[in-house]
């Protein structure tokens, strides 16, 4: 069977690749839809959905557009979502690869340093480090990822033992290729697939924790996200139920849809360990 | 004699690294703008040099970074965790008061979710092929997928406000003046909201958990064995596959358990807990150097604490695992 | 602003307090017993108001202590731990003659020397503020054990306003004459001469205060318990409202888009009284010294560009007020003349083309107060952004804002004053070049310069003479009206929300602040 058979075979998958594709299509067509700003106050505030029309969603506290933020938000929550789960790979990677190849002191280094972020409460050292840098996109991107690589970094380091010494690996050695060529070329493409699994989990868990970090008021003030929307309107969750229902539904289904595709993807690619993981 | 130098060698990282967070965490929250001082004097609506100044000296903020660095660490060294610089009061103090609130929350919360979880995993990994294991994982993974302070701001108006069944805030009601059994039973009726809020993310997480492992580890030779020698299947699920099916889930348990503390920040928050997640939150903002890096300090001990608890669970559970193996 | 320069005698004063209170009595007579179960945000960090400048600590500690003055919502003094005062009339020396039955909460007598140690010792080395008002005193003794007189070095009209419980709270020299202020373990459980006693705080949960069974006015206070909760979350204290756990919620506790649905429920009540002493006023800093803001046709751009009427309406509620200049409208010395500037974005254009103005990124720095103020961030920014100035947002948490307000880091920032009740206590420190200073987030931060200001405030504050002050005080306004060192944004209102079955819960200009004195509940 290949890969996109085994991926089709799990329904809950092919509904969350939907899922996700509309919510990527929004995000792309957002700048067409609704080319103005989604800041601007364009009707009355507080319009329930489909009160007037050209406003299926209604309008917010200031009269801004919620259709328009959902678009925009959607782009955002995406992006922050991405990029923090690449800037995570991207130091969980190659340091459990450097500690599960080589081993020995440099593992017992790396693994302490890894140990030392995963004893400090997750969620607290994200709050910390977004005050201390001040809110932004930037910074919000730097401190989930901060708090998301030591998972990546010890899933590698696990495939990284359990590889090395393979017959191809040793082959690899044998014909005298560098260190760098073996991690690079030989063992890091065979640990590709559970990382890419716990990626798809990632992006979701990171949009969790944008909208977590933008409830506590520590948004980047000139993006709008859907975070930002369900904490701007859950001050008047009482008046207008709709300003935190619709993005928090949109969290919703997107994390779920991305959890779907992980499952899936999990299927696909490691079919032999049937989601042991 | 290996058991005990074994044990002394974890304490002895332990220590390190708890030293390491401290250092860590010193020059994290001096990095950030503004001082307690001047978080101070803005919240006096008026101010001026002499106050300020007065107040840096106070509180020691005008020696250069490294002095204060030496000052605290060897504090903390003789267990000796400073003053609150806002609150005039040791920060031991301060901790020691709000600890018993998070650990009873989080305690609650993650019995709950681990027990809940099991079972629902369990149920769900027996029923994999039928519409109720379906619709078990669909609600696990909705749970999953729900912001908690979404789920939390829901519970309140939906239990406390609509329907008033429970309190919608605090530890227990102010003014009641209960002892004894009817203090512990008004305790309780607070908690249930937030320990189920805060349990039902780490819920769905268990049951996911379980499910997977449990139905990973049905497919290994040793089930197949026993089923071949004709055990019954309530047997087997017990015995065999619950059984080895938990240890991943205690490992993750162990982890979180120590997370909890520090990630109780949100439900603390909505439902008014006066727990030390929201003493942490607020030591941040105002900048109360020494009341934060205690509270780190705690929170990273309860990690380390809960994660030495897994290993030993786990030897217990795992008989595979010997002494010294790591 | 008429002065009251000599009031003398019990009868007087007595009959002062009368005219205060009638209107908000109506005829039914206060009744004894029932506890206020109040929300308190956030907790404040040490209820020993003379050591702690803080709101919440005001407002909780208000009951505990006491100034030697209240004041009625016209400013004009009334009796407390002074049952009268008389001021010269060269307007050098105030004489009070203070209450002879008062006793402190640990059963000591209280006298003249505490009123000495505290004005003279206590608060000059704790609050900058009073610091800063007593600069204008030469001397302070104590006749007898029951008369005080300060002697000023030269007149300054304003020191009336003083007396008031969080800008001269009387402290126990008993406990306090030489110990460490700082660390006396009073700290911990504060002895005043207020109506009621601190009885227990459980930190993070509730702070209880006792009736103070002792008290001095006979009768009072009428209330058995203070309650004070303490609830981070602005829906939860909405929602512990709602369902009966509190009875009063004092400005500032829910947002302002939960106002209305909350004071418009069955046997809830709302008043703005209670913040005359203080007026509020929001502004937003323009950094005089560089980039467009130094440009004053920027300035003036940025005030024809906000729609403060938008924000008012919106995001208040239509509550506040739509300032005319830099001085409240509340105040004796306020022009009521003044044209405000109109919401007109042309004319902010025009102005802006004028000066060449090239779309230079402006940074907007908001209050991290809470929703209603994130939200007026973003009105303003739409605002300038409609009218083609480039806005970045900044945003950063309360110790970030005052640190880079204290540093001049900003372009333009939110920021509310208290203007108090007289023009040389709050708002002269906003625009005299002399209170340039880096440090504070209360000087004058924006750098506007200009000695003719300088010179018409220094005079105003020591003349004797109220019609040639008011002169003075309206050509400041007038010259700081076409300069705009600074926008003048709002006028807030402090709504304070409560059941209708709480009586006379405020009844001074000092509002909730002043203590629960007069608060009694109907049964």
């Amino acid at each position: 069977m290949n890969f996109f058979k085994r991926f089709a075979q799990n329904r809950g998958a092919l509904v969350g690749l939907v899922i996700l594709g509309l919510v990527v299509v929004l995000a792309l067509l957002a700048p067409l839809l609704y080319p103005d700003s989604p800041w601007r106050m364009v009707q009355r505030p507080f319009l329930a959905p489909g009160e007037v029309s050209g406003f299926w969603l209604g309008t917010d506290v200031m009269g801004r557009d919620v259709a328009a933020g959902l678009a925009h938000g959607a782009w955002v929550s995406l992006l922050i979502g991405l990029i923090s789960t690449v800037v995570a790979l991207a130091i969980g990677v190659p340091l459990g690869a450097l500690a599960g190849y080589f081993g020995g002191k440099i593992d017992d280094a790396l693994m302490r340093f890894t140990e030392f972020f995963q004893t400090i409460p997750n969620f607290a050292l994200a709050i910390v480090l977004v005050a201390i840098m001040e809110p932004s996109t930037f910074s919000i991107v730097l401190a989930i990822a901060i708090v998301s690589w030591p998972p990546v970094a010890r899933l590698v380091r696990g495939e990284f033992l359990s590889i090395k010494h393979r017959e191809y690996v040793e082959a690899a050695r044998l014909v005298g290729q560098t260190h760098r060529d073996i991690i690079i070329k030989q063992i890091l493409p065979n640990t590709l697939s559970p990382v890419i699994v716990l990626a798809s989990l990632m992006v979701a868990t990171a949009i969790l924790l944008e909208s977590s970090l933008s409830f506590l008021g520590l948004g980047d003030p000139d993006t709008m996200s859907w975070g930002y929307m369900i904490g701007a309107a859950r001050t008047v969750m009482r008046q207008a139920w709709w300003l935190s229902v619709i993005p928090g539904v949109a969290i919703l289904l997107t994390v779920l849809a991305l959890n779907l595709v992980g499952e899936g993807l999990d299927d696909a690619l490691n079919p032999q360990l049937a989601r042991a993981r | 004699m290996a058991y005990v130098s074994l044990i002394l060698g974890r304490v002895g990282k332990a220590v390190i690294v708890l030293l390491a967070i401290l250092v860590f965490n010193f020059f994290l929250i001096h990095a950030a703008p503004g001082d307690p001082a001047a978080v101070m004097a803005g919240e006096a609506g008026a101010t001026d040099q002499q106050f300020l100044d007065d107040l840096r000296e106070r509180f020691g903020l005008d020696q250069p970074l490294p002095v204060q660095l030496w000052r605290y660490m060897s504090g903390v060294l003789q267990l000796d965790f400073g003053y609150s610089y806002r609150q005039q009061m040791p920060v031991l103090d301060l901790i020691l008061d709000r600890l018993p609130a998070t650990l009873l929350l989080t305690g609650a919360a993650f019995c709950i979710s681990l027990l809940f979880g099991i079972i629902a995993g369990t149920l769900a990994a027996m029923r994999a092929k039928r519409p109720s294991g379906s619709i078990i994982m669909g609600l696990a993974l909705l749970f999953y997928a729900t912001p908690l302070y979404w789920v939390a701001m829901m519970a309140v108006l939906v239990f406390s406000v609509t329907l008033d069944w429970l309190p919608a805030y605090g530890y227990s009601t102010v003014g009641a003046g209960y002892t004894g059994l009817a203090h512990a039973g008004d305790v309780a009726v607070h908690l249930i909201l937030p320990a189920l809020t805060l349990g039902l993310f780490f819920m769905a997480v268990y049951t996911r958990m379980t499910r997977t492992s449990m139905l990973s580890v049905s497919q290994q030779d040793f089930v197949k064995t026993a089923r071949a020698k004709g055990l019954a299947p309530g047997v087997i699920q017990r015995r065999h596959i619950l059984r080895n099916a938990l240890l991943p889930i205690i490992t993750l348990a162990g982890l979180q358990a120590g997370q909890m503390v520090g990630g109780a920040v949100l439900t603390e928050t909505v439902f008014a807990w006066p727990g030390i997640g929201r003493l942490m939150y607020e030591a941040l903002m105002q900048r109360d150097y020494n009341l934060l890096l205690g509270i780190f300090f705690f929170c990273a001990l309860l990690v380390i604490l809960f994660n030495m608890l897994t290993d030993v669970i786990y030897r217990l559970a795992d008989p595979r695992i010997k002494q010294g193996a790591t | 602003m008429t002065l009251l320069s000599s009031v003398t005698g019990r009868l007087t004063a007595a009959a002062l307090s009368l005219a205060v209170a009638l209107p908000a009595v109506a005829q039914e007579t206060p009744q004894s017993g029932g506890v206020a179960n109040v929300a308190i945000q956030p907790e404040p960090p040490g209820l020993m108001l003379p050591l702690v400048q803080n709101a919440p600590t005001q407002r909780v500690a208000g009951n505990i202590f006491e100034g030697l003055l209240r004041y009625d919502a016209d400013l004009k003094p009334m009796p407390q731990l002074a049952t009268s005062w008389e001021i010269s009339d060269d307007g050098l020396a105030y004489t009070f003659h203070l209450h002879p039955d008062v006793i402190w909460h640990d059963g000591e007598a209280f006298s003249a020397a505490d009123v000495v140690f505290s004005a003279d010792v206590f608060l000059r080395e704790t609050n900058p503020r009073t610091r800063a008002i007593l600069d204008h005193v030469a001397s302070i003794e104590a006749p007898d054990d029951e008369t005080v007189v300060f002697t000023l070095k030269q007149p300054f009209p304003a020191f009336i306003q003083a007396f008031e419980v969080g800008t001269l709270p009387i402290v126990p020299k008993h406990l306090y004459e030489g110990t460490d202020f700082y660390h006396n373990p009073a700290n911990n459980h504060p002895i005043g001469t207020g109506p009621f006693e601190f009885a227990k705080w459980d930190r993070g949960s509730v702070i209880e205060l006792d009736k103070n069974p002792d008290y001095y006015e006979a009768g009072k206070p009428y209330l058995d318990k203070i309650y004070w909760h303490v609830i981070p979350d602005a829906a939860s204290r909405a929602a512990a409202y709602e369902n009966g756990t509190l009875n009063i919620m004092p400005a500032g506790s829910v947002e302002n888009f939960d106002i209305p649905r909350l004071a418009e429920m069955d046997g809830s009540c709302m008043t703005e009284a209670g913040n005359e002493y203080f007026n509020p006023f929001a502004m937003l800093w323009l950094n005089n010294r560089e980039g467009p803001t130094a440009d004053k046709r920027f300035r003036q751009a940025v005030m024809y560009a906000l729609d403060r009427d938008f924000a008012r309406n919106v995001l208040w509620n239509g509550l506040g007020k739509v300032p005319n200049g830099p001085f409240s409208s509340t105040l004796a010395a306020h022009d009521d003349d003044l044209q405000p500037y109109p919401y007109d974005p042309d004319k902010a254009e025009e102005l802006l083309d004028e000066m060449g103005y090239d779309g230079e990124p402006v940074r907007l720095l908001p209050l991290p107060y809470g929703e209603t103020w994130t939200r007026w961030a973003e009105a303003v920014r739409q605002n300038l952004e409609d009218v083609g100035i480039n806005i970045e947002t900044e945003s950063s948490d309360v110790a970030g804002w005052n640190q880079k307000i204290s540093d001049w880091d900003y372009d333009i920032a939110f920021t509310y004053l208290f203007q108090y009740g007289d023009p040389s206590l709050g708002i002269a420190r906003t625009y005299v070049s002399s209170n340039i200073a880096k440090g504070s987030p209360w000087n004058n931060v924006e750098g506007y310069e200009n000695p003719e200001i300088d010179k018409l405030f220094a005079d105003a504050a020591v003349e004797n003479d109220a019609d040639k002050r008011q002169a003075m005080y309206d050509q400041i306004q007038q010259t700081l009206h076409d300069d705009v060192p600074l926008a003048w944004i709002m006028e807030l209102a402090q709504p304070t929300i409560y059941r209708c079955s709480v009586h006379d819960l405020i009844t001074t200009g000092i509002g909730l602040n002043d203590g629960f004195k007069n608060a009694w509940i109907e049964q």
